[in-house]
Order: C-alpha cells, then structure tokens, then sequence
C-alpha cells in the first residue's frame, strides 16, 4: 500500500520522455474521444474514415482544416504572448468581438479607399482588441484586479455590445434577421482557388512568424521569458518589466482582435452572433499544448483545425452536437497536461 | 541531551551540543542566528535524526525517528511557521494530529477536549473559529494547545515572542512560567536578554552549533556575560579601520519606510560609505535588513529620506536606473531576486547590460556574443558544473554565487550591496565570495555588508553599524568594537 509518495521534480527531463509523454497522452487523449464518440452513436470503422481519410486525405478537408486554422493560429497566439509573461487572457472572445465589430464597421460603412480597405480593417480590428484588453489591463495595475475574472467579464460585455448592434442599426435590412448585410468584395479576402481557402492565410503566416522572431531572437523577447519566469528578479536586474508586460498584453489583445478580423473578412462576410463562438477554450488549449512557442502554436491550430473539420462531418451525419467537439477537446488538452506533469516530475516512495 | 551532532549536506550545524532540561523550569536557550539553537530543539522533538549523541527523557534512552514519536513521548514544539491548516477550525486541526487511534473521532468531541485545555492552562482559544480568520497570537495559543492536547509535558517554542506585541509576550511569557510551575518544562529559544532575565529560570548558550554555556541560573549571569559567550571568538577577528577612506560613495540621509502586515518599517536611517571602504551591519534577522536593501534597490518606495549615490538623490529612480550609476546587488536569496533559475547560464549573465546595448542594438539580440562572453566568465570565475547553455538552476549554491558575482563586480561598479553573500555557502565558497569583495573593494568599490553572521562582518568590515527594530542602533570603528557593545545592541537595549 502506497502510504506517502514524494514529488521529486526531475532535474532536466530530456527530449525522448518530453516526447513520448505528449504522444503518450495525445493518445490516450485520442483513444478516450473515440470511445465517447462510439457511445454517442458513431460507427467505429466510420471514425478512421472521418478523422484521418476525410480530414487530411481529401483535398476538400485538407482546404477547410487550413482555412479553420487561420483564427485559430491568431488566438493561440494571442494567448500565448500573453501567457509569457503571465498574464492569463481569458477574454480571447471579447478581443476577437470588438476586432469583428471594428473591421465590420469600416466594410459596411465602406471607410477609406477601396484599395486599402482590408488593411483599415487589419489596423482597427488590431487596435479594438488592444483597446478592449487594456481596461482589464489598466484594472490590474491600477486596483490589482485579477485579469482571469475582468477578462472573461468582458468578454460576455463584449457580446451584449454585439447582440446590441445586430439587433439594432446592424440588422439586416433584406430579411430583418439579426446578422448584417453582406460585406461589398473590397472587405472580402480574395479565394486562393483551393476549397474556401483566402488570402488571409499570407497575412496569418505573416504575423506567426515575426511573433517567432521576436519571441526567439530579439531582445523584448528576452524580456518577456525574464519577466514571465521570475518578474521580481528581472526588475531588481534593471529589466523595463512594466513595459514588456504591457507590451504583450496589448499585443494579445491585437491579435485576438486580427482574429475577428480575420472571420468576418475571410469566410463569413458579415459579423452574425456565432463567429466567435468556442475560440476562448480553443485559444486556452493551442497555447497550452504549444507551451506558448510560436511555432507550435501554428502546428497545434493545425490539428485543431482538424478536429473542428471533422466534428463538422460528425455534427452533420451522425447528430453529434457541439458540446461533443468541446468534450472531445477537453479530454485530448487534460491527458496531455497530465502527461507533461509526469515527465516534469517523478514519483518517488521514501526508503 | 548530550554530545548531539546534525550535519546539513556536509557543513555542520550542531557539533557536540549538550542541552539539560529540569521538569518545573523555563529553560532559556540564547545564541546568534546559525548557533545552532532551533536545529538542536528540530532533534529533540522529532523533526530531525541527529547524526551522533545520546537523548534520554527521565533517565530512558530515547532515540526519536518522527515528531509523532516525540509527541509519544511527551514532547511538543511550537515552530515559527505554525503547523496549522488554516482553512479548518481549531478543533479540526487538533482532530488531524490526533491521528486514527485516538480515541476522539469528530469535529465536535475536539472542539469539547480543545475548550477543556484552554480552560485548564488558561489560554483561551475558541475551537470553531477558522485558524485562516485568527491573529498570529491567536494562531499560537491554538498551536500551544494542540501541542498540549497531543500529549506534551515538554513544550519547546522557537522564538514565539518575534511576532508579538509587548503585551502579547508578557502575556505568553508568564503562561509559560505557570505552566512550569505546574510541573511542565518549557523551553524558549530567544534573542532577547529581557525575557531571559524575567521570565527563565536557567540559560544555555550556544554559538556555532556547540554549547559554551550550559544551563546556568539566570541569577549567576550577566547580560554582558551572555553578550561576550553569544558573540565568542567572533571579534577575535582583528578588526582592521580604514587609514585613508576615499570619498562618500554613498550617502543615506533619514530614511523612512511604513511598515506592512509582512514588513518591517524603517525609521530615519542614516549612514555614509567611502569608496575603498566595506561598511558591515550586524543584526538579528528580521530587523529591516531586507527592507533596507529593497528600498536601497529601489524595490520598495520609501516615505522620507534621500539616497545619494556619487552626491545624486537616486531615491526616485527606478532599479535600472540606479544600476546605470553603479549601484550592484548580492542579494540574500540568489534565486529570488538575482538569478533567473529557467533562464541559461549566459542568459543570466548578460541580464543587466542587455537594456545598456551591450549585446546588440535595440532590436536584436547577438545570442553569440552572449555565450562567448559566458564562456569567459565561466573561465575566470571557476564556475564549476557550467556551461553557457545551461538553465542556472543545475547549478549548486556556490557556483550560483559565484555567477552572481561575476555579473555584479563587472564594469560600471561603485557600491556594492551585499546581503549575507556567504549563506549557505561551504567553507571554500565563503572564502571565495569574501576575497572577492575584499578584491573589488580594493579596486575602489565602496561595499555595503548587510549580514546576520557577526563573524563574517568582524572579517571583512572596516566599520561596523548595528541594525535593530529598523534602525541602525549604533556604528563604530572596527578596531573599537567590543562583545558588550554589540552583543547589547543586537539583543535590543541600546
């Protein structure tokens, strides 16, 4: 009988057991999911054909995986500056509703010259999250407000403000439904000719990689692992903390901002009340299993893109309902996690 | 208790220590901070396996493994940290130590056993109450009664007056004199002579893990006696005055801090420090020595007062700042406020120049650069165990320190604060750490020693200053420093 059992953190956990916990707990993760899955009605040898064949093997899943990701990539990212230096932004969806309802502002209202009209959207979705995330930023430093509850507040502030314009000035005028009426093309990004695939995806691509850069080889970057480990170290070494943190945190706000942009420009073309809907989770489990690295970030929405495809096909020919998918989401991020713990520490019994 | 010996990773804190306790006695146990005094009482309840040595309780040989043991055998300990969860009530944490065999099995008949006690030895604690909502002298009179509850008729209390008001200690203190006349024995281990003198029957002294005086009657000592016994060979040390003292470095002019629910305050604390000079303050822990470094690094906002570094008031500048005029820092707890443990090795050594420029402009960053310079430090330091890739946190104490050092004696230094730079360091690390302060300073650095190892501050100050309640109670020439002197203002009676 194990009576007592110490937690011995292990001095540097190599490269092979890093690894082979995460594919470890990716399949336990997976393996779970298929049993739900099954319960709930899906035929087991339909699984391998939705998951694998459907969604990676067909160019037509292969184009709607990539075209889910490019939200996804902005989120975990936004997530995961913010994460670096501590800050948990558990309001992605707010930033990303005030970045919908900027650019959708400019496209109905046709602002600035056509030619530019996707780069004023880009600019003021970016500076409506950044806005949107500096009331709980300025709530912090000022009152020492805890940034998981004022985030995620405003958040469902942030979706009143939109029910508020759909069902208002924004309504459709054709049919009075609460969603806004198409955008004119200028706001569209253009169709790359591959399923629904846009444009957008340079300007994701874009971004992801100078966030890479300058997390891995600048000198902000620097800061934000000083301040993000030991922020009183940093600060008594001379580190501009402040700065660095503010700095990211606006950035996650920009980004979750983009995000929306990015959705409403790129494959809705109009803002309705579900574009943003499930993002906040998802943004919270790219940057997790990412350990808020850049690059993973992109391969982490990649297969989360995935998941988003096939629980898609699911919804549709097997009833399954969306709480699934999140579930689904749930028990892949809590085994992983659980793994990583077991490969950061070891379990040791007292002689 | 005879001949006890307890080593901690290879450096001894208890060397042929003696302890005897009488039942019906408040037995004293006086000494400096490291003298030994908590590890010896840690070895008599339980919490610590002596390496060597003889314990016995009325003549029985005992050899205790656990506190659980020691409570067994009627021997309770009130720690500094109490042992308590704060989010259950009085009565449920004296449930938890009673354990499964005892007979008492709910919240309620505690509750019924905890007001009995508190009646009995006249501490009144309310057994509902949640430990979380209690005072700390609240906190200690449940932790006195579930130590009394588990069966102690020896009860030990680490320095519990440090957190007291006046009243609250006179108040305990004479608890604790009823207590043995009732036929207990307590022990209290204290820095200060006025509660040895009031309230203790006999004393024990110890400095550096042994015992030089056992058990005498409080009436047979002095409080010059205890002075010189506490402090010893320390100021054997041949205190060496600086002939020639450069200029004023650094001048603090009356300054002020508030004290906090955790903190300290400073009051109007006052001192200059010559280049080429090593200015050592002594005290207790716990007196406003890591509040003075934090309001001298710019940590903490102080409410009056000025700090002058090289004749300009740098109290409004940020930390950065005050490291750009020179200003450096050892702190006490390396990993807490100097090295970054996640970051490398090269990473913790290029941390204060990056915001300069030293390594690459605004933007980016020359990684390479930062590893080849590691690499030299690495080198000129004997930084054992390192390479520049390397997380600081593989590293062991003295290499630490001495990664620490090799960033802040570099270029740029004018006044070194350091904090206890040798604790926890072994005998060749110490000595590392001080020839190199004793090297820079030499060089022209002015150093501030803040320490609560006398014998470290006799051997590397060239004056001496004495830090207590916040306050910097007195300072002298290192030549005229005596154990009457220091060993008075250290215990309070300036």
């Amino acid at each position: 009988m194990l009576d007592t059992a110490f937690l011995v953190r292990r001095q540097n956990p190599g490269f092979l057991l890093t690894s082979l916990s995460y594919a470890g707990g990716l399949l336990v993760g997976l393996t779970v999911s298929a049993m739900l899955l099954v319960h709930a009605g899906v035929p087991a040898s339909a699984l391998v054909d939705e998951f694998l064949i459907a969604t990676f093997l067909t160019s037509d899943g292969l184009s709607q995986t990539a075209t889910a990701a490019l939200p996804l990539v902005l989120v975990g990212l936004a997530s995961a500056v913010a994460m670096r230096v501590r800050f948990w932004n558990i309001g992605v969806e707010g930033q990303l509703w005030l970045g919908a309802i900027a650019s959708t502002w400019v496209a109905l209202n046709g602002i600035g010259p056509e030619a530019l009209r996707l780069p004023t959207m880009f600019v003021l979705a970016a500076l409506a999250g950044a806005a949107w995330i500096a009331i709980s930023l300025f709530l912090k430093l000022r009152w020492g407000v805890n940034e998981v509850i004022s985030t995620l507040l405003l958040g469902s502030v942030a979706f009143l403000l939109v029910q508020h314009l759909l069902f208002g000035v924004w309504r459709d005028p054709a049919n009075s439904f609460p969603v806004t009426a198409t955008f004119p093309e200028a706001s569209w990004f253009s169709i790359l000719g591959w399923g629904q695939l846009h444009t957008g995806i340079f300007l994701v691509a874009g971004i992801a990689l100078s966030i890479w850069f300058v997390m891995e080889h600048s000198r902000a970057g620097f800061y934000a692992d000083a301040v993000g480990f030991n922020a009183k170290a940093a600060l008594a070494t001379g580190l501009p903390v402040l700065r660095t943190a503010v700095g990211l945190v606006l950035l996650s706000g920009a980004l979750s901002g983009v995000a929306g942009m990015m959705i409403v420009a790129g494959t809705e073309h109009r803002l309705n009340q579900s574009v943003g809907n499930g993002y906040l989770f998802s943004a919270i489990v790219i940057a997790y299993l990412a350990r808020a690295k850049p690059l993973w970030v992109i391969v982490v929405s990649f297969a989360l893109g995935a998941v988003f495809t096939a629980g898609n096909v699911l919804k549709v020919f097997y009833s399954i309902s969306e709480a699934m998918i999140v579930l689904m989401q749930g028990t892949v991020l809590m085994s992983i996690l659980m793994a990583q713990f077991f490969s950061t520490y070891s379990l040791k019994r007292p002689n | 208790m005879r001949g006890i010996g307890k080593s901690f990773d290879g450096k001894a804190a208890l060397r042929d220590a003696s302890f005897r306790l009488e039942w019906g006695e408040v037995h004293a146990i006086v000494g400096e901070n490291g003298a030994g005094k908590s590890t010896l009482m840690n070895v008599a309840a339980g919490v610590y396996v002596a390496d060597g040595g003889y314990q016995s309780i009325d003549g029985e040989a005992i050899s205790l493994r656990s506190p659980l043991e020691a409570a067994a055998a009627g021997l309770g300990m009130v720690h500094q940290h109490f042992r308590l969860v704060e989010s259950f009530t009085v009565a449920e944490n004296v449930l938890l130590g009673l354990g499964r065999k005892s007979k008492v099995k709910t919240p309620a008949d505690a509750a019924a056993i905890v007001a009995a006690k508190s009646r009995e030895i006249g501490l009144p604690v309310d057994p509902h109450r949640q430990v979380a909502d209690l005072s700390i002298a609240e906190r200690q009179r449940a932790e006195i009664v579930k130590v009394m509850l588990l069966g102690a008729r020896i009860l030990v209390m680490d320095e519990p007056t440090a957190v007291l008001t006046d009243e609250e200690a006179r108040t305990l203190l004479s608890f604790a004199q009823r207590l043995s006349r009732q036929g207990h024995a307590v022990v209290l281990i204290t820095h200060k002579f006025r509660e040895v003198a009031a309230f203790c029957d006999r004393v024990t002294i110890m400095r550096h893990g042994e015992t030089v005086l056992d058990g005498a009657p409080v009436a047979d000592v002095t409080e010059a006696d205890v002075a010189r016994l506490m402090v010893g060979d320390a100021l054997t040390v041949a205190g060496r005055p600086l002939s020639r003292p450069g200029d004023v470095c650094l001048r603090v002019e009356g300054l002020s801090a508030q004290a906090t629910a955790h903190r300290q305050n400073l009051n109007d604390i006052g001192f200059e420090l010559h280049a080429g000079e090593i200015l050592g303050i002594a005290g207790v822990g716990g007196n406003g020595q890591e509040e003075l470094v934090a309001c001298l690094l710019g940590l903490e906002k102080i409410d009056a007062g000025a700090i002058m570094l090289d004749g300009e008031d740098i109290s409004a500048a940020r930390p950065g700042k005050r490291r750009e005029a020179g200003l450096r820092i050892i702190p006490s707890d390396r990993f807490d406020s100097g090295l970054i443990r996640e970051l490398s090795i090269a990473d913790n050594l290029a941390l204060t120049t990056i915001p300069g420029g030293s390594f690459g402009g605004p933007f980016l960053l020359r990684r390479r650069a930062m590893r080849e310079k590691a690499a030299e430090a690495i080198d000129a330091f004997d930084i054992r165990g390192a390479t520049p890739d390397r997380p600081a946190s593989l590293l062991s104490g003295g290499n630490a320190q001495k990664v620490l050092l090799a960033r802040e004696l570099g270029q740029g230094l004018k006044v070194l604060i350091a904090h206890s730079p040798s604790r926890g360091l072994d005998m060749k690390a110490t000595e590392f750490v001080r020839s190199a302060i004793r090297r820079a300073v030499e060089a022209g650095a002015a150093c501030l020693l803040i320490s609560e190892d006398l014998q470290e501050v006799m051997s590397l100050s060239h004056r001496v200053a004495v830090m207590n309640r916040g306050g910097i109670v007195g300072c002298r020439q290192a030549g005229d420093v005596t154990p009457e002197w220091i060993g008075g203002l250290l215990a309070g009676h300036a």
